[in-house]
């Protein structure tokens, strides 16, 4: 599991490319872009939002833990226009700071970043935490190959997340 | 002798619930006025048997886990003598909380306030600067241990406690539901189940009463879960179909459940109840329980699968997970889900984790939306009229069956006037003291 205390790359000379890219991430997350959000997954992804920070996904349930086709249902439930959860759908921004390169090999970066979310559905929710994403250089630019969101709420109960965390 | 000032003389006392609860239609003010949930509290919560924990949480000498009854906090915790006592989690010196991880391993709990130490069966052990007091150490040991449930018990490793011992046996409290539980654990072929993959906790903004309802909801999930099946797989029943043998029924003591037995059986194929896997997916499991059951008894076991059945008043036995409830106040219930592992079968394990994380909790393609329907179902309560929320389908469908009042139309909402008849009986009984 990554070390999510390792002092990494300083913020100021991580790649403008990796910071661009979670960013526009961010952005179709947030504007409920959900099949250009899902194009930006390799076939391999992973979406993973744990129960606490140390959790064996293996072992230990977790709130989400997509693969690819998984990812692919969300979407389409999203898409259906029948997700109560989501209809209407949040409307959300959401910051991303503290970016730090984690480990950088073989074509793959791991990339950190703390955020904040504020989603607003009935009531305005703020969540906060940290992401780490895994991101691939391939012929057609960066994929994205896992997204894990530790919530610092995770281990309590925590309000419906239907929407893209 | 407990003097409970505030909560000797609730205004819900003096409300008539055979009134606000008829045969067929419930007054809504019982969803959303906090008198009537302070009452609920005392005379169900803390007076009745209810879920607190699995065994398997808490295996070793030492092991507990926190949890909450009727607002009150616990810890559940395996004494290094092996039993299992529930115990108030207040330090019986000022009153402040005693222990604070959720879960853990302790021989000792230690006040953060004074130091006062109590060991992992609630006795007290060390008093700081002890001199202080008139007592000797030992008087104010024998006073002052923890608090504990004066009941608590356990069948097919599920843990029940009741806070004031009013509330009989657990065998007759769990009446018909006791079938349920046997059904879980014979899904083991080492006859038992486990529940350290953990629990998702879900923040509902519903009445807990509105969250048990949907469980055992036959008429729902057309219209509440049409997006998933539209747009990612087929129910696993059919139930646009009248054909459908999916039985509703009521066992008594406020337990129900979604009966599929009928509806597997006349398909007669295995696995129904966990995305129809082929038997070669899982060929340790089947190894193991042909060594124990052979052959035929197998068959039946795995096409009848696990029990869909909720244990009044908190407690869901929902297929391969396991499911409780914490109303936190008359507005807000805190909804556990955990993936249940068949011990012996671990070849399950993984698969039903991830089917858990699928179908269930804040994320899950189903509960998700049950979640927003219980919200949505609490916002239209705090409208006055019709003051009424009707139960009355299928009334005509029901009959007498060995356990308990059943119907074959599976939208009827039987399962739904069992709790609320149990609710009125526990009500009543205790404002008419």
């Amino acid at each position: 599991m990554t070390d999510i205390q390792a002092i990494a790359t300083p913020t100021g000379s991580v790649p403008a490319e990796l910071v661009d890219f979670v960013v526009h991430e961010a952005r179709l997350a947030d504007e409920n872009r959900y099949a250009e959000w899902e194009s930006l997954w390799a076939d391999d992804g992973i979406y993973w939002i744990p129960t606490g920070d140390h959790k064996d996904p293996q072992t230990q349930v977790s709130f989400v833990f997509d693969n690819r086709h998984r990812i692919g249902s969300r979407i389409a439930q999203l898409l259906s226009g029948r997700r109560h959860s989501q209809t209407p759908p949040s409307k959300m921004r959401r910051q991303l700071t503290n970016f730090e390169v984690l480990s950088d090999e073989g074509g793959e970066v791991e990339l950190a970043a703390n955020f904040s979310l504020f989603e607003h559905r009935y009531t305005t929710t703020v969540w906060a935490g940290r992401y780490l994403y895994r991101l691939r250089h391939t012929a057609d630019g960066l994929s994205l190959v896992k997204k894990t969101v530790l919530l610092i709420n995770n281990e309590s109960a925590i309000k419906t997340i239907a929407f893209i965390l | 002798m407990t003097i409970r000032l505030e909560q000797d003389r609730l205004a819900a006392d003096a409300v008539d619930y055979e009134e606000l609860i008829q045969r067929d239609r419930v007054h809504g003010s019982l969803y959303t006025d906090a008198d009537i949930f302070q009452k609920e509290m005392r005379d169900i919560y803390e007076s009745q048997w209810v879920f607190v924990a699995h065994e398997s949480e808490i295996p070793e000498a030492g092991d507990y886990v926190r949890r909450r009854i009727g607002g009150q906090p616990l810890i559940v915790a395996r004494g290094k003598d092996l039993k299992v006592r529930v115990m108030l989690n207040r330090c019986t010196h000022r009153g402040n909380m005693l222990c604070q991880s959720d879960a853990g391993n302790a021989t000792l709990f230690r006040c953060s306030f004074h130091g006062w130490t109590f060991s992992n069966d609630g006795r007290l052990q060390g008093v700081s600067f002890r001199g202080g007091y008139e007592q000797s150490l030992g008087e104010l040991r024998s006073e002052l241990g923890l608090a504990e449930a004066a009941q608590v018990g356990t069948y097919g490793g599920f843990i029940f406690a009741n806070l004031t011992g009013d509330a009989g046996d657990l065998e007759d409290y769990l009446g018909n539901a006791k079938d349920a539980i046997d059904r879980l654990v014979r899904m083991s072929p080492a006859g038992g189940i486990d529940l350290s993959a953990g629990w998702m906790k879900h923040d509902n903004n519903a009445n807990w009463k509105v969250v048990n309802e949907v469980q055992v909801d036959g008429y729902h999930p057309l219209f509440v879960h049409e997006s998933l099946y539209k747009a990612i797989k087929p129910a696993k029943v059919d139930y646009s179909s009248d054909e459908l043998r999916v039985a509703v029924r009521d066992l008594g003591g406020g337990h129900s459940e979604v009966d599929y037995t009928a509806e597997y059986q006349a398909q007669d194929r295995e696995f129904i109840w966990f995305s129809g896997i082929p038997r070669s997916r899982v060929p340790n499991y089947i190894e193991a329980m042909e060594a124990l059951h052979g052959p035929e008894k197998t068959h039946d076991i795995l096409v009848e699968g696990p029990p869909h059945t909720f244990i009044w008043p908190n407690l869901f036995l929902a297929e391969m997970q396991v499911m409780y409830i914490e109303p936190l106040s008359v507005e807000q219930t805190i909804q556990y889900t955990a993936p249940i592992k068949l011990l012996g079968a671990e070849e399950m394990s993984a698969r039903i984790i991830r089917q858990t994380e699928g179908a269930m909790g804040p994320a899950g393609f189903l509960i998700a939306d049950d979640a927003e329907m219980g919200e949505r179902n609490q916002v239209g309560l705090h409208a006055q009229e019709p003051e009424w929320v009707l139960f009355a389908r299928g009334f005509d469908t029901e009959k007498i069956e060995p356990r308990g009042i059943t119907s074959y139309d599976r939208t009827s909402e039987t399962s739904q006037r069992g709790m609320w008849q149990h609710y009125r009986t526990l009500m009543t009984e205790t404002s008419n003291d």
